[in-house]
């Protein structure tokens, strides 16, 4: 296990794909960059952190929002320059999230980690599933709202995550080719998940 | 190849230098496709007659939607393939190149053919009459045929710019225009008199301007394809990836929807201005617009490109948060743009006369295009602000309201107005709304960047 290597995690919304990372970076004492890789990339660029919150995975999808979101805005008006457009702040990132991963071992979530890092040669890619209806409980509880407004809310963001994913790596999210292990957590739970892919990685890394 | 690191310079060096570095190669980029279109008018008018502007006048529209859906494939097609460069995946570039080829091709023979079997419907919808449309027709028909190569060829100039060669991009609108700006008069006089030489030129008449411009396309996209064939090149043409994939025809067809409904808007625009000036004024008066769109249509291109030099150094500013530069360099800019479009109007009022006359040698529609281009520029000096204003919104990642701008102008404001105004001033009613859409969406702009301004405090 002396050699640096990556896992990069895909996830549905309520699956668990974030406390999952926490428990297997202090296991094997590295960094989950999610959050913390926005703040990265806008001290590197010198833009703000709001841009980038806001671009963060949130292209959508639909014909109306095909018109009318800010990126097809920004295409009609026939530029695509901009340095704050999302396809440029996705770029930022991506150089981020290629050195991080040249120097350090470490996890990334969500961001398409998995494509960006394609070329790397110890890359783990994963995608955590979990029961809608236990999705839906957690997010409620979390973020103490009602379960119908859970199940929007996970919805829409499986949709976006999707559009995102689908539109910067060419590849289709959640389907299983797309990555090397994908996992409904509903059943061992995120300890239990856990330790099935710390015997994976095991293995992976001999 | 395109390596799109943010230039920190943007946010250091003096913005009125960065204006310059930034500005004056769109510019350059902009007259020369600006020139382009006014070539082809300034040989008709001359070579032909009067009612040839007429019937060129009426076949902008259907240009113009012909360059909608090629703008569909061309910036859905560069703003994937740029995405998909600055990540180096040169395996699904290389099919984006591929697929936009064919794309291209498709959209081109779909369209040409459609419009060559609906022509003449087309054409007097778009305010041809029976003494018109025969030069339209004639003209189109080239066109029209040519349309494949026309799709491809500003295609190939869109991912040009995207693989990071600006310059050949560039390089192929100008072997364009010198091309067509040559052969047009070859094509379409009979004789050709350059005082010490004389010679017989094809006579082909307006046709002859149309098979000009189509081949100095063709030229241009044989070095095109030359460039873009280079093995050298990390992405180019070959074998094998010219199959269509679903994931690329979706994403590029969704990114460039936009960018197609923008351009039919200002189409569809053109089209009630010509039958609204066919109903009141007659073949004339929509030849006389044709003369008056395209000497302000250098000077509006003059401000887009300062606009476009603008965008980058606004926009990284404002994401930086460095206000007090996004400030100056809008100030700035507003002050150069008032400057062009001031000159439009000093030269609109006061020497009409004289543009006319590069167009035509015909008294009555001089007389008219005289008549139209004093209505057009009367606003003009506050025209220069409302335009930036519009940019600036675009390039701090407003898109909204940089359209909601856009639209006002030509759109919004004009439609109604031309319906309505008519019906009281006549024909002076359709110059009359011009102006008029000026004024209200200038006065619109300046509340949205007063708005700003007000949120923005330094």
């Amino acid at each position: 296990m002396n050699k640096p290597f990556i896992i990069n995690i895909g996830r549905q919304l309520g699956s668990g794909g974030r406390s999952i990372a926490d428990i297997l970076a202090r296991h094997y004492g590295i960094t989950a960059y999610d959050r913390k890789l926005i703040e990265l990339a806008a001290r590197e660029s010198g833009l703000s952190q709001e841009l980038f919150e806001n671009a963060d995975e949130k292209k959508r999808h639909g014909f109306f929002h095909a018109i009318f979101s800010n990126r097809s805005m920004t295409n009609a008006l026939g530029s695509n320059d901009s340095y704050l457009s999302n396809d440029a702040l996705f770029k930022v990132q991506s150089d981020i999230i290629r050195d991080l991963a040249e120097h350090e071992s470490c996890i990334f979530i969500g961001r398409c980690a998995d494509y960006i890092l394609r070329d790397h040669p110890n890359c783990i890619n994963l995608f955590f599933t979990a029961n809608f209806e236990d999705r839906v409980a957690r997010m409620a509880s979390e973020k103490g709202i009602t379960n119908e407004q859970a199940a929007e809310l996970v919805e829409k963001t499986d949709r976006r995550r999707a559009a995102y994913y689908n539109y910067y790596s060419g590849k289709t999210w959640g389907a299983a080719e797309s990555y090397d292990l994908c996992i409904n957590t509903s059943h061992l739970g995120h300890k239990g998940t856990a330790e099935l892919l710390k015997e994976y990685i095991g293995l992976r890394m001999k | 190849m395109t390596e799109k690191k943010i230039p920190s310079e943007l946010g250091t060096r003096p913005v009125g230098e960065l204006l310059k570095q930034y500005a004056v190669p769109a510019i350059i980029a902009m007259l020369a496709s600006s020139l382009y279109n006014i070539v082809d008018s300034i040989f008709i008018g001359h070579g032909v007659d009067a009612l040839a502007l007429s019937g060129l006048a009426v076949t902008f529209p259907l240009m113009n939607i012909s360059t909608a859906f090629g703008a569909m494939v061309g910036v859905g097609s560069s703003t994937l393939i740029s995405v998909k460069l600055g990540q180096k995946d040169y395996k699904i570039a290389q099919q984006i190149l591929g697929n936009a080829v064919v794309m291209n091709v498709v959209m081109g023979i779909i369209f040409g053919a459609l419009s060559l079997v609906f022509l003449d419907p087309i054409l007097y919808f778009f305010g041809a009459s029976d003494a018109s449309i025969s030069y339209a027709r004639e003209y189109m028909q080239i066109i029209l045929w040519g349309n494949v190569f026309t799709h491809i060829y500003f295609g190939f100039n869109a991912l040009l710019r995207a693989m990071g060669h600006p310059k050949m991009a560039m390089k192929a609108t100008i072997t364009t225009v010198i091309v067509n700006t040559v052969l047009d008069p070859l094509f379409i006089f009979d004789t050709i008199d350059l005082g010490f030489v004389q010679f017989s030129g094809a006579g082909w008449g307006i046709r002859g301007a149309a098979i000009a411009t189509v081949l100095a396309q063709c030229i241009s996209l044989i070095w095109q394809l030359r460039v873009l064939s280079d093995k050298r090149e990390f992405i180019h043409l070959k074998r094998g990836i010219y199959r269509l994939k679903s994931y690329i025809v979706k994403e590029v067809l969704v990114i460039g929807l936009s960018p197609c409904l923008m351009n039919l808007a200002s189409c569809f625009v053109v089209i009630f201005i010509n039958r609204g000036l066919a109903d009141y004024g007659g073949d004339y008066a929509v030849g006389a617009y044709g003369i008056v769109h395209k000497m302000t249509f250098i000077f509006v291109m003059i401000v887009m490109g300062f606009t476009q030099g603008m965008q980058p150094i606004a926009g990284y500013n404002y994401g930086a948060k460095a206000y007090d530069r996004v400030n100056k360099v809008l100030r700035i800019t507003i002050a150069l743009a008032t400057a062009v479009t001031t000159l439009a109007f000093v030269i609109g009022e006061f020497f009409p006369g004289y543009v006319a006359r590069i167009f035509t040698s015909d008294e009555q529609m001089i007389e008219m295009a005289v008549v139209g281009m004093r209505y057009n520029c009367l606003m003009f000096p506050i025209v220069g602000f409302q335009m930036v204003a519009g940019n600036f919104f675009q390039s701090i990642a407003q898109p909204g309201k940089a359209i909601f701008l856009s639209l006002s102008r030509q759109l919004l404001f004009l439609v109604p107005f031309i319906i309505i105004f008519p019906h009281f001033w006549g024909i002076d009613g359709v110059w009359i709304s011009l102006p008029a859409s000026d004024l209200v969406s200038s006065i619109t702009a300046a509340i949205m960047l007063g708005y700003y301004f007000k949120t923005h405090k330094m």
